[in-house]
């Protein structure tokens, strides 16, 4: 018996090992996703696809889950979540807009620009930024950011026309998508950064033989070759800022409200909850069945956004294969 | 061979080492206590001293997370002992047993640049609903503008009792921020000079905001112990069914000795 243990394995055996090991890993994905399901459930069976629309005040709505007893009646589990659903877009949606162009920029300036030291020395602290684990950022937030923005960025004149409706104390949408932004843009720049290094330096010097300058080189060649990369890294980034929920909950005011674009510049003052804080949030809760279900059910559709990411990212990667280059 | 006989003296070592951990575990009886944020300063102080007394023969596990964590953990079984810094209300799982342990003050707070001194129980009730939204609304308030309201979420302990002694069971207005801890409360009220919370006195006192007086009594320590100071809320230890072993003689220690009321007289109110 040792002695056939101890003769080398064979492809075969570490084949299936590793095989086993890999199926763990769907099989992990699949436990989880029905474990959320099944305890979501109650939520859409009284709701139905109503659950995602607006309507009453969301504050009361939590109120009246937490009131009742472990046998909540059916109107326990009423909820219209649309306030947290247009947040959690709001939010991701624009700091990935303005990661968006910051990533590419600086990853092209980084690759292709600078002298090298500068590119090594770049690399390294990006790599590290992207690396930051998010407290800390909302710790940033929360002393430093809120209380500049609360003091400086918020007029009298705008906390006195919205005071009947929604308070401006600084922490609001503005600090929350600039954390965001922080948070991914790194993550995004070490991506394209990759895919930059990737691009055989032959179809460059192509460029340079063709009689094209170098910004133009850039535009035609190299970030046509890149763009499947591109797509990767705004799908890994959006996944990301669409999770992260433990500085939307420091920062983001805390209240139910979807910020009102008609308020002017106001608008961007606002605060929101994410379906993520609104699950840190209310934690505490777990123990109320209604709410429960409610928050079961917002992690079901963060998992299966960040599923419905992958795919869109797949498909948009597709007719962008002809002159791909692996990232 | 050399090395399957290292593997084999290590996985040895490995075995003993696991056999013996539990051997001295068992010498002594864990208490593990989940629960209230506002209580735990106070569960902590009280679990060390009573650890030192019995020379370590009891050892405690204490975590926190909120009330309503406490209620959910003793009730599954999860903890020998869940602290709530609430009432009993009728939506706790039955079964559970509420032994108050001390009392504590809820202050309402101001920013330090707005050293309120005193409201009513009418003022406050105008300015967590929502009906008096300016600062110059307030006699005695240095700040102007709006009243920014701080709360917590709904599945907070100290925010039930608010409602009940301040706002005579009226819910605070939809406009307040509503944060999930102490802390973070506390931190919105030093960031913005606009405005109002309330927290337990333990935080109230820690000098990085203000309390206000409520009623014309000052939220300090020393009047909630005289009486005069009315705010008052209860921490228990609950515990499920009637305590037993180990934690029955913890709760009773804390009931008890006069260490435990020293401690607990400390910064909080002994009941």
């Amino acid at each position: 018996m040792l002695q056939r243990l101890r003769k080398p394995w064979s492809d075969n055996r570490a084949e299936r090992l590793l095989g086993a090991v890999s199926f763990l890993a769907c099989l992990t994905v699949a436990c989880m996703v029905v474990f959320v399901a099944i305890h979501a459930w109650p939520t859409f069976e009284h709701n139905g696809l109503s659950w995602l629309g607006s309507g009453g005040s969301l504050s009361e709505q939590v109120e009246r889950m937490l009131a009742t007893s472990a046998n909540p009646p059916a109107s326990a589990f009423h909820i219209r979540v649309w306030p947290i659903l247009y947040g959690t877009l709001l939010a991701t949606g624009l700091a990935v807009l303005l990661a968006l162009p910051l990533a590419v920029l600086s990853s092209i300036f980084i690759v292709e620009l600078a002298p090298a030291p500068v590119r090594r020395v770049m690399i390294i602290v990006v790599r590290l930024l992207a690396s930051v684990p998010s407290v800390i950022y909302g710790l940033i937030g929360i002393l430093v950011l809120v209380p500049f923005v609360g003091a400086h960025l918020v007029t009298s004149a705008e906390r006195t026309s919205l005071q009947n409706t929604v308070q401006l104390t600084g922490a609001g949408l503005v600090v929350a998508v600039v954390l965001l932004t922080v948070m991914i843009t790194p993550i995004m720049v070490a991506l394209t950064c990759d895919a930059l290094g990737a691009v055989p330096a032959a179809w460059r010097e192509g460029a340079a033989a063709l009689g094209v300058n170098r910004l133009r080189a850039i535009r035609a060649v190299t970030l046509r070759a890149i763009r499947p990369a591109i797509v990767a890294a705004t799908v890994l980034a959006t996944a990301r800022a669409l999770g992260e929920a433990i500085v939307i909950s420091m920062v983001s005011g805390s209240v139910f409200f979807a910020p009102r674009p008609s308020d002017g510049a106001a608008f961007l003052l606002e605060p929101f909850r994410s379906f993520a804080s609104t699950i840190v949030d209310f934690r505490e809760g777990l123990g109320a069945p209604a709410l429960s279900a409610t928050l079961y059910a917002c992690a079901l559709l963060l998992l299966f956004s960040a599923f419905a990411l992958s795919v869109a990212g797949y498909l948009v990667k597709l007719p962008m294969r002809k002159y791909q280059v692996k990232g | 061979m050399h090395r399957i006989r290292r593997i084999a003296a290590s996985l040895a070592a490995v075995t003993l080492i696991g056999s013996a951990v539990p051997a001295i575990a068992s010498a002594t009886s864990v208490i593990t206590i989940s629960g209230a944020t506002a209580s735990y300063p106070l569960v902590q102080l009280l679990a060390h001293k009573y650890a030192k007394l019995l020379h370590n023969k009891v050892s405690f596990r204490i975590s926190q997370g909120g009330a309503q964590i406490g209620i959910n953990d003793v009730a599954a079984g999860r903890v020998t002992i869940g602290d709530v810094s609430r009432d009993p209300l009728s939506t706790d799982p039955p079964g559970l047993v509420f032994y108050p342990i001390a009392k504590y003050a809820i202050c309402v707070v101001t920013n330090k640049a707005n050293p309120l001194s005193n409201l009513t129980e009418a003022q406050v009730q105008a300015i967590f609903t929502g009906k008096d939204r300016e600062w110059s609304q307030i006699p005695g308030a240095t700040a102007t503008g709006t009243i920014d309201l701080i709360s917590r979420t709904s599945t907070a302990g100290v925010l039930t009792n608010f409602k009940t002694l301040f706002l005579g069971n009226k819910s605070v207005s939809k406009l307040a921020a509503e944060e999930p801890s102490e802390g973070l409360l506390e931190q919105q009220v030093v960031n913005d000079p606009k405005a109002i919370g309330f927290l337990s006195n333990y935080r109230a006192d820690s000098g990085t905001v203000n309390p206000v007086g409520y009623n014309g009594v000052g939220c300090s320590l020393a009047n909630a112990s005289s009486g005069q100071y009315a705010a008052v809320a209860r921490f228990y230890e609950v515990t499920k069914g009637k305590a037993t072993g180990a934690a029955a003689k913890f709760i009773s220690w804390i009931d008890t000795s006069k260490v435990a009321k020293k401690i607990v007289a400390s910064q909080w109110i002994p009941d």
